[in-house]
This record gives structure tokens, C-alpha cells and sequence, in this order.
């Protein structure tokens, strides 16, 4: 029987994913809530489904029946990695392939502390801190008291800590610390706001890395033993709140200065992100996130089981036999089982690629989200950039108030660092999106921001 | 505050000639519409007990992965428009089903004048809304009408793109919370009402108000 693939996702990430089907010749079914009814990813879908809720794991597999799918792609964030979903889609009575890793890779994976332990076991580098979670303010402040001792032993300075909801991820229920006084009543906060949001209280306190570059490997593996990667990406451009705004690939660039030897650390990175993957018999898409500091130490901060935004960018500096990659496909084929046919040997980096997070904020004031219609959105297509959204182009566009402000990502695919910086900056004056708040007021971009961080890439923040 | 008593007569005459609101009973989620507990015309009523803990009327009944979920109604009023096409079928979320039309109590049609009285509250953003537990608390022991706010109070939480803001009184003076105009934790429009106020000095008039209704349109 022909596979069907029901896209449990919306936005930018269903397009990608319906695109990905298009070009493997299968089926597919899109969904959406009454919110989205605007979204490039409804009008362009064939066939379509609206649910009461991206979350709603019921819709879902209703839908999947009711369409007579035999796969779901979760795309990221919502369901793509809650390992209960990924079981139920794969054990009930009607099962479904689960186009992501295995649930128990998402489960093991997922939960960072466990991730943390196993890594520290096989003698994978992770950041000093607490391997259990903690639940009572005097146990953090003694583990707080350890960690700077631990810290100080390994000979950093000014130490800092970072308090942590187990639970939390995407910047969310993560507070700084400075002092030791401070950790019981930050502690009280997160703890109070993860049983709020997300329904665990569990807190983590780490050792903060002062200055550092984020640094992540992508990862494929089949449900036959084989592996392979797609280098890395540099990911160090974040907003205040840890959410990514400029990307790059590969993570490091000949044309900077390192207190160490790039290559070395990008391989040995490489091979840790490998040996992890191997041990938990790793079979999708992956991504295994390092934070490198300005001496070259580096340190396994997450694992990231799903696809992620940023993953154009390797696809775009790799290719398979001399032929463009697409990782949503390869990541839907070792889905249904097929092998990857090829190995390392054959994949080639060539070239540079960044990518922009185009984003309705307000950068000045907090980077508050806003809403609002989109009156006009408009960019010279360019052989070098790509362009990922859901925002029409030829209506005005209100943005829903019930998910991330994201409007686009574009990506610039160039020979090498000059050519790169050129490009971004022709694309960043060329771009044009206006808009109203419901206020009435202009709304605002996060544009600018980003002309300001591209003089930033590379560098240790 | 000044009453203007001609307008209010003529709120209460408007409401009077058209004494209905019709609420549309949709699909809460997707799934098979396996049975009809309604015909046309039938009477049903709405959720009772102190806490609504008795659900009202049998409406339909939704059948999604094996899960029968009998949706009853709301509201106390008459069935119109069933859309029985559905029976049998595999319906989306939030698809419009039946009506029911409700004949409007004497406080609804209180809260609904109310409304162009009231100090009120406005949805700054679409988003989900919940009131300050402290606030509900006290509300809840006291009811609505005694509990009293100040400017720089904090009313509501508003999560919003996946953020929450807390929203203040910014009204200098003491007010009472007269009327809630949302249900937590529903998206509401940008601009819907949230919460009604009344400055402490005008409880009084507003009494007035309240009493003249009640004689204009017996419980």
C-alpha cells in the first residue's frame, strides 16, 4: 500500500513537509485550527483537516484514520517530542509510522538529566551541575555551594548560575543567578512557574558559561545501523530569551581567529554527538547541541530529537554525491524503512548558508511579541535565497495570537564568508514587511536587530 | 454618574422587542456525530447545581477513537437548525451542528445594560484570559458586586503568544467588580469585555439602575 503521511504541524514546517511528500510521490493530509485558516500552509495543502488543537493527540489520530494515513510527521514543537505520543502512534491497534526517532530514544534523549548522566558515563564532556533534579530550596543551595567549588576548581572565574526548569527548553523557566543568596528565592520562582506551565516541578541549577559559542551537529541515522552527519551549525545569535535569530553552517569559519584548533574540536564534537546517537540506537534526524568557549573547552548542553528549524542550512553546504540534500525527505525515507544509500565518504560541504528568523518584535522593549496584520510582505527572489513561510504574499495576513511571532525563515546559500555577508545584507535591505498593530500602531520587525548581529557572527557572546 | 433614564428605557424597550440570543452549538474537537439525542423545536436546558456540576440538555453524541462524548447544552432554550447531514459522518472541529435560542433572564438582560454603564475592562489582545486567583478567591467567598479594587490592582493574567502579562487598573479610585464578562482560559477578542467596574461613590445610582430593570422586565 501506498504510505500516506498526515502533517500534524503548522506554518512554514507543514509547506517544507508537504514539499518533502511531493517529492517522494506520496500522499499527504495537512491540518490546522480555525486560527490558521489564513496560512499558506491551508490554502496550498490538497487536502486539509481543521482540529480543535495542534496538542489535540485525539484529532490527530482521528484524522490519520478517518484519511487512512500510515504515517505522521510531528514537524517541531507541539507533539515531535513527547515520547507518549510517539508511542501511542506506534503501539495502538491501528499503528503508524512515527516519522521521528524511535519513543524511546525521544524519552531517554528528552529528558536532560538522564541525557546528561548517560554522556557523562561515556565520557562525553556536559556543562557542571546537578544530575538530579531538585525539589527543595536548601538541597539547591548546598548543590549551588558545590557547583562553585566544582567550578572554581576547573578554574573559572567570576561564576555564575543558571536555574533551570526540568521541564522547560526554548528559553522558557530560566533565571540567572549571581549570588548564593539569590538561588533560594529564584529557585522558589521557576519552581513555582514549571508547576504553572508545565505541570513538573523540577529545577536544575548549572554553572553559567560566561562567554561561549553555540555550536550543534546534525545527525541522521536509519533503522538499520547506519549513520551519518551533516556537520555543524553555529547558533550563538539568540534573543535574551535563548531563541535563536541567526543561524549558520558549517560552525566554524576559516576566516576567524580561535584560541584552538576548529577542526579538532569540530570533529571530536562530532564524534561525541555520534557515539551518543550509536548508544541510543539513534534512527532520524537529530540535533546535539555544544556550547564551545573562547580556551576550547566544549560541553553537551541538549539533544534535540525532531527536526529543526535551522536544518536547511546543512542541507544546503552538503551534498550527496554531488547532489542538493533535503533532510525532511531523507528524514520521512528512513522512516518507512529505507536505507540511506550512501555513506560519509559521500557527502561533500561545500559553501555557506545562514539563515534569518524574520520575527514580528519588539526588539527594543523586551523583545515582546506582537500582533497584527501584515500589509505588505516582499522580497526579490534571488537564485541564492530561499524563502520559508506561510505569510501571503498577495493578502494581508493577521497573526495569530496563540503561537510563536514567527513569519519567515530566509535562507542565503553562498560561496564563502564575503559573499555570505553580501548577500544577507542585500537580502535584509530588500525585504519589506509592514503592518498595523491593532492598536493601529507600525508594526515592528526584528529586522534591524538583525543587520545589527550580522556584524556578531562567529564571534564568542 | 448621571442617569440617563430615557436612553435606559429605551435599551430595555429594544431588548423586549427581541428578548433571544441564538448560540450555536459546535463540534468541540473532530470525530463521527453517531446519534441525535434532539429534534426540532425541543426544549433544553443548561447546565444547574451550585457549581453546574449537573450538565444540561443531551444534545448529540461524538464518537472519536472509540470514545462516545455526549455534547449537552449550555443554555436553557428551543433547537432549531439541526444539521442532520452529519449523523454518520466524520465531522471537523468546531463545526456548527444545531442553534439554540435562548430566551434572555432578567440577568442577562442586566449584565447586557450593564455593559454601557459599567467602567469596562477591554481585551487589550486576542488571548487567553484568567482573573487573578486572589481576585476569584474573594469573589468566589463574597460573590460579584463586594469585592474591591484599587488603581494599580492587578485583575487578570493575559498569556499571549506564548507569554503572560499581567493587566492593572489604571483608573485612579476604588472600584467594585460587577460583572465578568469571559470564561477563563477561552480565547477572547481583542476589545470583547472582560470585567466590569463600578466606582465605589456610584453603587447607588447603579442600584437604581438594576432596580428599574427589575420592574421593566419581571424575573
Amino acid at each position: 500500500m501506498k504510505d500516506k503521511v498526515l502533517i500534524a504541524n503548522r506554518g512554514e514546517i507543514a509547506l517544507r513537509i508537504i514539499e518533502a511528500c511531493d517529492q517522494l510521490k506520496l500522499d499527504y493530509v495537512a491540518l490546522y485550527t480555525k486560527e490558521d485558516e489564513e496560512s499558506l500552509h491551508v490554502r496550498l495543502a490538497k487536502k486539509k483537516y481543521r482540529i480543535s488543537d495542534y496538542r489535540d493527540m485525539n484529532d490527530i489520530l482521528a484524522v490519520a484514520d478517518e484519511e487512512n494515513c500510515t504515517a505522521i510527521h510531528p514537524g517541531y514543537g507541539f507533539l515531535s517530542e513527547n515520547y507518549r505520543f510517539a508511542r501511542r502512534v506506534v503501539k495502538r491497534e491501528r499503528p503508524l509510522i512515527w516519522i521521528g526517532p524511535s519513543w524511546e530514544a525521544i524519552r531517554d534523549l528528552g529528558n536532560k538529566l538522564y541525557m546528561k548522566r548517560v554522556a557523562h558515563e561515556l565520557g562525553i564532556p556536559v556543562i557542571p551541575g546537578t544530575i538530579e533534579p531538585l525539589y527543595n530550596e536548601i538541597d539547591a543551595e548546598f548543590k549551588a555551594e558545590d557547583l562553585l567549588e566544582e567550578a572554581e576548581a576547573q578554574g573559572f572565574k567570576e561564576i555564575s548560575f543558571l536555574i533551570k526548569a526540568v521541564a522547560g527548553g526554548g528559553g522558557m523557566g530560566i533565571e540567572e543567578v549571581k549570588t548564593l543568596e539569590e538561588i533560594r528565592p529564584v529557585f522558589r520562582k521557576i519552581r513555582a512557574y514549571a508547576k504553572r506551565l508545565f505541570g513538573e516541578e523540577g529545577v536544575i541549577i548549572e554553572v553559567k558559561i560566561p562567554r561561549f559559542q553555540h555550536l550543534e551537529v546534525q545527525i541522521l541515522g536509519s533503522k538499520k545501523g547506519e549513520y551519518v552527519h551533516f556537520g555543524t551549525r553555529n547558533c550563538t545569535i539568540q534573543s535574551p530569551f535563548k531563541q535563536k535569530r541567526i543561524e549558520l553552517a558549517p560552525g566554524f569559519c576559516s576566516k576567524y581567529r580561535y584560541a584552538f584548533d576548529p577542526e579538532k574540536i569540530e570533529r571530536e564534537i562530532i564524534e561525541y554527538s555520534l557515539k551518543l546517537a550509536k548508544h541510543f540506537n539513534y534512527d532520524s534526524v537529530g540535533t546535539f547541541e555544544w556550547l564551545i568557549t573562547p580556551e576550547g573547552k566544549y560541553y553537551l548542553m541538549e539533544v534535540n530529537t525532531r527536526i529543526q528549524v535551522e536544518n536547511e542550512i546543512s542541507a544546503k553546504i552538503s551534498f550527496i554525491k554531488d547532489k542538493p540534500v533535503n533532510l525532511i525527505r531523507e528524514q520521512i525515507r528512513v522512516a518507512m524503512g529505507d536505507n540511506l544509500g550512501y555513506t560519509q565518504s559521500d557527502i561533500n560541504f561545500r559553501g555557506m548558508s545562514l539563515e534569518f528568523r524574520l520575527i514580528a518584535e519588539d526588539t527594543r522593549r523586551g523583545f515582546v511579541p506582537l500582533s497584527g496584520t501584515i500589509n505588505r510582505f516582499q522580497y526579490t527572489p534571488q537564485p541564492w535565497l530561499t524563502m520559508r513561510t506561510h505569510v501571503p504574499q498577495d493578502t494581508p495576513y493577521t497573526i495569530p495570537t496563540q503561537f510563536d511571532p514567527n513569519l519567515a525563515l530566509a535562507i542565503i546559500y553562498a560561496e564563502n564568508l564575503e559573499d555570505l555577508l553580501q548577500k544577507s545584507k542585500i537580502f535584509l535591505d530588500d525585504i519589506k514587511i509592514e503592518g498595523q498593530t491593532p492598536k493601529g500602531e507600525t508594526l515592528l520587525t526584528n529586522i534591524e536587530f538583525l543587520r545589527e548581529n550580522l556584524n556578531f557572527i562567529y564571534q564568542f557572546i | 454618574m448621571k442617569i440617563d433614564f430615557q436612553q435606559l428605557t429605551q435599551m430595555i424597550q429594544k431588548l423586549k422587542a427581541n428578548p433571544y440570543k441564538i448560540y450555536p452549538v459546535k463540534t468541540p474537537h473532530t470525530g463521527k456525530i453517531i446519534e441525535f439525542k434532539v429534534k426540532e423545536g425541543m426544549e433544553v436546558t443548561g447546565p444547574r447545581g451550585k457549581w453546574l456540576e449537573k450538565p444540561g440538555s443531551p444534545l448529540f453524541v461524538l464518537e472519536r477513537e472509540k470514545n462516545p462524548k455526549i455534547i449537552s447544552s449550555n443554555y436553557n432554550g428551543v433547537v432549531q437548525n439541526i444539521r442532520f447531514e452529519f449523523l454518520n459522518k466524520f465531522v471537523e472541529a468546531f463545526e456548527t451542528v444545531l442553534e439554540i435560542k435562548h430566551a434572555l433572564t432578567q440577568e442577562e438582560i442586566i449584565s447586557e445594560i450593564l455593559l454601557s454603564t459599567l467602567f469596562v475592562i477591554k481585551a487589550p489582545e486576542t488571548a487567553r484570559y484568567i482573573i487573578n486567583p486572589e481576585l476569584a478567591k474573594q469573589i468566589e467567598k463574597e460573590g460579584l458586586g463586594k469585592v474591591t479594587v484599587k488603581q494599580g490592582s492587578e485583575l487578570l493574567t493575559m498569556t499571549f503568544m506564548k507569554r503572560e502579562t499581567p493587566i492593572h487598573l489604571r483608573e485612579r479610585g476604588t472600584f467594585v467588580i460587577y460583572r465578568l464578562y469571559f470564561k477563563p482560559f477561552e480565547i477572547v477578542p481583542s476589545n470583547a469585555p472582560l470585567i466590569g467596574l463600578c466606582p465605589v461613590e456610584d453603587l447607588p445610582y447603579l442600584e437604581r439602575i438594576i432596580q428599574r430593570i427589575k420592574e421593566e422586565w419581571p424575573a
